[in-house]
């Protein structure tokens, strides 16, 4: 079991990283990114059940981030990590790779917020810990198809991705 | 580019909620057809046409085993959350950008 797993974290999906220059102040692209992430969402991206009608990032360490629907329902994306107005942000993506919410799992989406002029800030995106997307199965649960498994492991470690 | 076109093939395949459906049963274990098609509120031929999405943008394969076909998630399929990831924050991060430069500036 142990050689299974050492196995699995030689497997690297790099991280996503990303940069926007937004021409405004650094506390409006922070406010903006966090407190009106309903109005930037896109509406298609969601795990619930029924469409989409707001999404929220509550403000602070440990926050709530979460989908609301239209049957009421409430559906979990993560939480807040680190809460450092108007400079950093770092939330746990809690969606793993079958589209399922897990709180097991941590995969850190951090965004800095760059001032660079009065209304010219850059922000540094990067969405890490991919590799943990589909390493989460606990090895006991699997009651098939550990070849096939682990044949995917090794196509994918060996793709350099 | 090849790659991006693949990206981008894979990232509208799994914009598609039956298909996202049908690529979350197969990540557990390979299965026919008819065991896809089973509980889904879509027909057969339905299916059929969202399994041969799937296996355009390379997130599926179809083996042959006997008389039967069956479903399988590609290896390289493996990226697929990845590659979606990639795209959807393209696409938040530009919609971001747009919201946060019309905001009035509190300053």
């Amino acid at each position: 079991m142990l050689k299974i797993r050492q196995t699995m974290n030689k497997t690297e999906i790099k991280p996503i990283r990303k940069e926007v220059v937004v021409n405004t102040s650094q506390a409006t692209a922070f406010k903006t990114f966090t407190q009106k992430m309903d109005l930037w969402w896109p509406r298609t991206h969601h795990i619930g059940s029924t469409p989409l009608t707001e999404l929220v990032l509550e403000p602070g360490n440990d926050g709530r981030w979460f989908s609301r629907h239209e049957d009421g329902s409430e559906v979990d994306i993560g939480r807040v990590l680190t809460w450092d107005p108007d400079g950093l942000l770092v939330l746990a993506w809690q969606i793993n790779g079958d589209f399922k919410f897990d709180p097991e799992l941590i995969t850190e989406v951090e965004v800095r917020f760059i001032p660079e002029e009065a209304k010219r800030t850059r922000v540094m995106f990067e969405h890490r810990n991919l590799d943990r997307l589909g390493g989460t199965k606990p090895v006991e649960s699997m009651d098939e198809g550990w070849g096939y498994i682990m044949g995917l492991y090794k196509d994918l470690a060996d793709s350099g991705i | 580019m090849q790659k991006t076109g693949q990206h981008e093939k894979a990232f509208n395949a799994l914009g598609d909620p039956m298909r996202r459906l049908i690529f979350e049963k197969l990540r557990s274990r390979p299965l026919s057809v008819a065991d896809i098609a089973h509980g889904l509120p879509v027909s057969r031929p339905a299916v059929s046409q969202h399994i041969r999405i799937l296996k355009d943008a390379r997130l599926i394969r179809v083996r042959r085993s006997g008389t039967r076909n069956f479903c399988e998630i590609d290896p390289d399929g493996v990226l697929a959350m990845r590659i979606y990831l990639d795209n959807f924050w393209d696409t938040a991060l530009a919609a971001f950008k747009t919201v946060a430069e019309n905001q009035t500036d509190d300053e």
